[in-house]
């Protein structure tokens, strides 16, 4: 139990935490975490995670594929070793292979592409997606995470003919009995199911969709976790979804 | 590319330690998008937050030896590295700025509009029903003013000019309410 007297060091752990202390206040306050106080060290340990939650309400946002290259061009710098890993020779390749398309949308989606492409044949699904890169009709959506999920995100890549490829990373696999279920979105009308998504373990996964066209345009696109074989309509929460709210 | 079961963040850490670049890799992949929305959310500049961002994942390889688990999560680590960071660049910012303002009222150079634009901005860009959409407006501004500003509580009260008293108890109802949303409430 915490003294009276302590209360008012944790009302400054609170604020020292949040990183506001300042003045007389913050200097009296380093002096007493100076003494060791395992009071209020695991005080200002615990705020700080309960801090997370603010970061957590900002909507992640990818950064471009080239900071990270310039980070591992850094490290490799520092110690000395060669680029041996695949991963960024692969998705220069696929800058090459799809030529014209920006360098961004690829370098994110691949990475997931090729976890996907180990369960389904290499060369027909390296290629329809290359081909719907190339149809400047295709939409290239940017899913966020949403509900269970938050740290979910993905790419969907439509064309209203019918055509698309969904990517997705973070996306722990589902419970027992349960499935993740894609489905596109015309205005004012029901939700189309397209087809399911099976992340591995790694939390990434991918779909390729070839449904018929549809009268409306679609303009929503979502992930849901439903019951295996709710393929009727979604009734369970939206993981993933291609609208900011 | 192999598929490797996914890793928990204290054992990346560790590899990370042992100068392990996939784990590095994965580690960034796994937590860059948070990273980088907290820095663009504070910095705002893109090409500051895409530094940064770099700045920050630098550090976590080259001092991911002084991580301890059991003073704290991986991610509230790495959210601490990118938040100093980030309020020194701010603060330096600012200097920058107050430099060209041609006033002799630092109130006023401090607190030109872009504070309160980008409290505006942030509510754009804030999940709905997260836990900061869900606190009562005083609270989540003052929280906000120093989480993502970098603001003390005393330079809170001068750019709301309310009682320094005031900003404290918002600050500290509001962390309380957030440790009721986590089910953390201390006894
Ligand atoms: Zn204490």
């Amino acid at each position: 139990m915490m003294s009276t007297e302590h209360a008012h060091w944790l009302e400054r752990g609170d604020i020292y935490a949040l990183g506001a202390l300042d003045g007389v206040e913050l200097k009296d306050f380093q002096a007493h975490l100076a003494t060791e106080c395992s009071i209020c060290k695991a005080y200002i340990q615990e705020t700080r995670e309960t801090l997370n939650l603010l970061h957590r309400s900002l909507r992640p946002t990818t950064p471009s594929p080239e900071v990270k290259e310039r980070v591992l061009e850094h490290i490799d710098g520092e110690n000395g070793v060669s680029l041996t890993v695949a991963q960024p020779k692969k998705s220069r390749r696929w800058q090459r292979i799809t030529g014209t398309i920006a360098a961004g949308i690829v370098g994110v989606m691949l990475a997931g592409a090729y976890y996907h492409f180990r369960y389904e044949p290499r060369h027909t699904v390296y290629s329809a997606v290359v081909n719907l890169l190339r149809d400047p009709s295709t939409r290239d959506l940017q899913l966020y995470g949403a509900g269970p999920t938050p740290a979910a995100k993905g790419r969907f890549l439509w064309n209203d003919s019918g055509e698309g490829h969904v990517f997705v990373t973070n996306l722990p696999p589902p419970p027992e009995g349960k499935m993740y279920a894609v489905w596109t979105i015309a205005q004012s009308s029901a939700p189309r199911y397209v087809g399911t998504i099976k992340p591995d373990v790694k939390g990434q996964g991918g779909l390729h969709i070839n449904s018929t066209r549809s009268v409306l345009p679609m303009d929503t696109f979502a992930v849901t976790l439903e019951n295996e074989d709710t393929t009727a309509a979604p009734a369970g929460p939206m993981v993933l979804v291609s609208k900011q709210s | 590319m192999p598929v490797e079961p996914l890793v928990d963040p204290v054992t990346l850490i560790q590899r990370i330690a042992a100068q392990n670049r996939d784990a590095f890799s994965q580690f960034y992949d796994r937590y860059s998008p948070i990273v980088y929305s907290l820095a663009l959310r504070m910095l705002r500049a893109q090409s500051d937050a895409e530094d940064l961002l770099q700045e920050i994942f630098l550090q976590v390889w080259r001092q991911a030896t002084v991580y301890s688990a059991e003073r704290g999560s991986p991610e509230a680590w790495l959210i601490n590295i990118a938040r100093s960071r980030a309020i020194d660049k701010l603060r330096s910012i600012r200097r920058r700025e107050r430099s060209f303002v041609l006033t002799d009222d630092p109130a006023a150079a401090e607190s030109p509009d872009n504070v309160e634009t980008s409290a505006g901005e942030s509510e754009s860009k804030l999940v709905m029903n997260s836990a900061l959409a869900n606190l009562p407006e005083a609270q989540r501004r003052v929280l906000e003013l120093a989480y993502f500003d970098g603001l003390s509580q005393s330079e809170i009260a001068a750019r709301l000019a309310e009682p320094l008293g005031t900003v404290k108890t918002r600050m500290r109802a509001g962390i309380q309410r957030l440790r009721g949303m986590l089910g953390t409430q201390a006894a």
